[in-house]
């Protein structure tokens, strides 16, 4: 018999292997918004049969709307409902099952051993009902990852444990007796400085900046321009106001997407707090939806600091802890995000994060322990961007007849700058377990890596390098290659030899 | 009894010295007759726009020239390029070379690779030819591959490497 009590039951708490079973009926809300995020993604698919039934409806246009609307609505629902009702899991020994799919049914096998982390999501629902949402990030697959949605927290907790009891791991602290202290609190100053460097508030501050900036310088022509033709009354008034409305305009959406940025980094970090716990990464944050986060630390693949220029402003870092990633997909979710922190932080969580190994691996970016790389990287793509340049202004010329075209030519000091400063940028260090590679044309960008988790190393040499001594070190971690560029020859085979000897003789699993 | 002796730097095996395997001597010919069907595709393509044109003179000359340098830049390629590539097999990993321009050398320590692939086309079979292709963890950036062994080399680095990478596992 089927009970349908909103809390589930005391069997959900204690995951015992063998039977299949259901989770609580709120799930619905997840396979709700599931939905929801899957209409948006293929918005024309998804109405593409509303779209039919609207027109094969009788009546008016607004009836048809209505009708059109509620079916929808409906559809969504009962979509909802079935998937809830046909999802089902079981715990094994060594694996989670789960069964789902209204129409194509679909049976999941995630093993303990390929599961990297647990993921927990709790909604404002599933708070008030102590329920969460269990994601399992699992090395390999990617886009088939198994969501178990609202299971009960204790479940989620127990289950936890049981997928490192059985992979030998030490069980981690349980949740609420022995959390250690947050290694790091974020509070609402933080997420404004997060929302402000956001990547799109910046792209849009990028395109509105030239234009704002002009209004600014026009500013005074225009108010004078306003006054001497409001006393005129001339028609001109129409123009000026424009102008005036266009500048409120872009200042408010310049406003708005400020403020749309910072809501967005309160929804998703509020009250963040970071722990360490064990040898488990652990942070979560949110305002809505609580998300919890977790890594082993020894998934750590690289650990990357950046700041980009409002960053730098704020004298904050972002920094980020990537695993192993499934091929072929450059897959963010498999990153250990710490939105923003300090250099000192920063320095400290480096030091947990890669324990004694991590010693000297330096990633502050003005560290003056980094080594400049060879003046020579700039040769090439100055030759390229100065011979293109040159190109286009003698074709343009000679097809126009136009001067004007020699503004190819202000490429040149803008690319030379751009080349200067990435080349001003780069840089590297290197330990005797480990090296850190510093790049960014505008900001800053460090990885910091283990010798010992590398999968591969490749040396190559173009034409210049070799006539120079120099080479390109590379190498390939779980997570993405790293190059050094342009280091001596000598340097690069040196290292080469020393990490292929470090990874032969390592007994550490890298991951 | 477990050892821990004292590295020098300057001891660890270099590359400088290596006796570089060479590919199977008639890569090059089968490598050119792909090529060469490539190349006909613009030859055939200035041939039909000659005849449309009514005109193999000037007016497609360029069309020519530019067809023909391909092909025999397409024909003569691997002649020096397959030369160039080579690899080695090492106690605990396998060195590959390759690159005219951009001289390259990659290295795969064998206790990183995850699995071990040998295939072949039905052109690579005509010649006695396949390669083998190894992956490590996170391989998006192309997975080691090795084209151009003869069969039999092929599969018998595989399952030597199958073997080292078993041994890899028990010592961990």
């Amino acid at each position: 018999m089927c009970t349908f009590s909103i809390r589930s039951g005391p069997v959900l708490n204690t995951p015992e292997p063998g039977t299949w079973r259901r989770t609580s009926p709120l799930a619905i809300l997840f396979f709700l918004g599931k939905l929801a995020r899957d209409i948006v993604k293929n918005a024309w698919q998804a109405l593409a049969p509303l779209a039919a039934v609207i027109i094969a409806a009788g009546g008016d246009i607004i009836d048809r709307l209505k009708i059109g609307g509620i079916l929808f609505i409906v559809a969504v629902i009962v979509i909802s409902v079935l998937r809830y009702w046909f999802f089902r899991f079981q715990l094994s020994d060594d694996s989670v099952l789960i069964r789902e799919g209204v129409v194509k049914k679909k049976q999941l096998d995630i093993k303990f051993d390929r599961i990297q982390g647990i993921n927990t999501q709790q909604n404002i629902v599933f708070r008030y009902f102590g329920l969460v949402t269990v994601n399992f990030d699992t090395a390999g697959s990617s886009g088939d990852e198994g969501n178990l949605p609202a299971v009960p927290r204790e479940f989620a907790d127990t289950l936890r444990e049981r997928i490192g009891r059985s992979l030998g791991r030490a069980p981690a602290g349980a949740e609420g007796e022995s959390l250690p202290d947050a290694l790091l609190q974020l509070d609402w100053r933080d997420m404004v400085r997060i929302g402000l460097s956001d990547k799109r508030a910046l792209l849009v501050l990028a395109v509105l900046g030239p234009v704002m900036e002009r209004l600014g310088d026009g500013a005074d022509e225009v108010i004078t321009n306003y006054v001497e033709n409001a006393a005129q009354g001339a028609f001109q008034y129409g123009m000026a106001t424009g102008v005036a409305i266009f500048a409120a305009v872009a200042i408010s959406l310049v406003l708005l997407l400020a403020l749309a940025s910072i809501a967005a980094a309160f929804l998703r970090y509020h009250n963040f707090e970071l722990f360490l716990d064990g040898s488990t990464l652990r942070s979560n944050g949110g305002l809505l939806t609580r998300h919890e986060v977790s890594m082993g630390l020894g998934k750590i693949q690289t650990l990357r600091l950046q700041q980009g220029v409002i960053l730098r402003l704020f004298k904050r870092f972002r920094m980020s802890a990537r695993q192993a990633r499934a091929s072929h997909k450059n897959d963010s979710s498999k990153n250990f995000t710490i939105p923003i922190v300090t250099g000192d932080d920063a320095t400290d969580l480096r030091r947990r994060l890669l324990d004694k190994e991590g010693r000297g691996l330096m990633q502050i970016p003005t560290s003056d322990r980094f080594t400049p790389i060879s003046a020579y990287f700039m040769r090439l793509p100055i030759m390229i961007n100065v011979l293109i340049s040159i190109l286009l202004a003698s074709i343009g010329f000679s097809i126009a007849g136009d001067p004007a075209t020699a503004l190819f030519l202000l490429w040149i000091p803008i690319s030379l700058w751009f080349i200067y400063k990435t080349w001003r940028h780069a840089g590297y260090l290197y330990t005797d377990e480990g090296f850190v590679r510093r790049s960014g044309t505008i900001g800053y960008r460090t990885v910091a890596l283990l010798y010992r988790k590398v999968q591969r190393v490749s040396v190559t040499r173009s034409p210049l390098q070799r006539r120079k001594g120099l080479a390109t070190l590379r190498v390939y971690m779980a997570s993405g290659s790293v190059r050094i560029p342009y280091i001596e020859h000598e340097l690069a085979t040196r290292l080469r030899n020393y990490i292929l000897y470090k990874v032969e003789s390592s007994q550490q699993a890298w991951h | 009894m477990f050892q821990n002796p004292e590295i020098a730097i300057e001891d660890l095996p270099d590359m400088e010295e290596l006796e570089w395997g060479k590919l199977h001597p008639r890569f090059v010919r089968r490598i050119q007759v792909q090529n060469g069907l490539v190349a006909l595709a613009p030859i055939a393509g200035a041939i039909v726009f000659s005849i449309l044109l009514h005109t193999f003179l000037i007016q497609t000359v360029l069309l020519w020239v530019l067809a023909i340098a391909f092909a025999v830049l397409l024909i003569t390629w691997p002649t020096i390029s397959v030369p160039r590539r080579g690899y080695v097999v090492r106690d605990k990993d396998i060195v590959f070379r390759s690159g005219v321009v951009f001289r390259s050398v990659t290295a795969i320590p064998y206790n990183r690779i995850q699995h071990v692939e040998t295939s072949s086309t039905p052109l690579d079979r005509k010649f006695g030819i396949a390669a083998l292709q190894l992956f490590t963890a996170g391989g998006s950036g192309g997975d080691l591959k090795i084209h151009g062994l003869g069969a039999k080399v092929a599969e018998q680095l595989r399952v030597y490497i199958l073997d080292k990478i078993g041994a890899s596992i028990e010592h961990a």
